[in-house]
């Protein structure tokens, strides 16, 4: 019989009353998610390794002043989304991930393996062409650009939710997928199906 | 719209870059370890100012009850305040009619030291000259 997990909200009023194991859970809980948004804009697994460690260990200092208004999942957004931009800021190089990083399951699924034969078997199917030419594309994006794409392309996070994490309409988040979409079609062009 | 949705496809490739599962369970160990350096390395100001503040910390109260407590604090503050004013001045009170029984009453209690503050006008004018028209 499998224990039922405490609801966010739980851990949070148990975490603000003092119960650091309460939000041991949280990090365990969020922290493959948040990992993939903060890497997705950062594109190095090194500065995503302590940007989150920042991460939670700024939302454990503020926790005690999360009212509820929003949703513990979006507040963590929030946070993450606002420092993963501020470092972005500060680092002025562009770095680009280690391409032996990747799940082989990748191989196996049928978009990776329309994008990369076109149709045509005969084609070898190159993982590290595709891999490098998504990370130069995503990181020619403004970080604001690619923060909606991570959220919304590799996340599948509803504009909505993109809106309230990033604070602006969901207009705004429209209009940034498609200003960023255009863009990145240049230079996926080869990719892209003909 | 073809290539919106190519452009999608291929981005969700991109969530097969994730680390293995090792990595996140060693994250919370790192965690708790940078959680312990930070209590044990936080400047001593931080620490004082913090004391400082959690002295001053108040519960979350809602806004309303916030805004009631407040709006009653006011009124009881100009309650007394014009209570204690009575004792001196209450002839703020005191209607056109009862003018002069005020007046009485605050000179009795004053001695006659010093003259009756007249806050109501009185209804002739002070020079008993005619007033001229033009």
């Amino acid at each position: 019989m499998e224990t039922l997990e405490p609801p966010d909200d739980e851990l949070v009023r148990r975490t603000q009353a003092g119960d650091a194991r309460a939000f041991d859970e949280l990090v365990v809980r969020f922290s493959p998610r948040l990992y993939g948004l903060v890497y997705h804009m950062t594109a190095s697994h090194e500065d995503t390794n302590d940007l989150l460690q920042d991460i939670f260990s700024k939302a454990y200092r503020s926790i005690k002043g999360f009212q509820g208004k929003s949703s513990f999942y979006t507040w963590m957004h929030t946070i993450s989304v606002n420092m993963a931009i501020n470092f972005l800021k500060k680092r002025n190089r562009k770095k680009t991930m280690s391409l032996d990083d990747v799940d082989n399951g990748i191989l196996n699924d049928p978009d990776f393996i329309e994008a990369t034969s076109h149709g045509d078997p005969s084609r070898e199917v190159n993982l590290g062409e595709l891999q490098k030419k998504l990370n130069e594309s995503m990181l020619k994006l403004s970080h604001d650009h690619r923060a909606v794409v991570t959220m919304f392309d590799i996340q599948g996070m509803p504009h909505a939710e993109i809106a309230k994490v990033l604070k602006i309409s969901e207009g705004t988040v429209r209009s940034r997928l498609f200003y960023a979409h255009r863009q990145l079609q240049n230079y996926l062009q080869e990719f892209i199906n003909k | 719209m073809d290539n919106e949705d190519s452009i999608t496809k291929l981005l969700r490739l991109k969530r097969y870059e994730q680390p293995s599962e090792e990595y996140f369970q060693s994250f919370l160990a790192e965690f708790q370890t940078r959680q312990r350096s930070e209590v044990i390395h936080r400047p001593l100001l931080q620490i004082a100012w913090d004391r400082f503040s959690s002295m001053f910390a108040m519960p979350p109260v809602p806004k309303l009850v916030m805004a009631s407590s407040f709006a009653a604090a006011v009124f009881a503050a100009v309650f007394v305040l014009n209570w204690a004013d009575d004792g001196t001045s209450n002839a703020t009170f005191a209607t056109a009619s009862g003018t002069a029984k005020w007046d009485s009453k605050a000179r009795s209690a004053q001695g006659q030291k010093s003259p009756a503050v007249q806050y109501v006008l009185p209804a002739r004018p002070v020079s008993y000259a005619s007033a001229r028209s033009f």
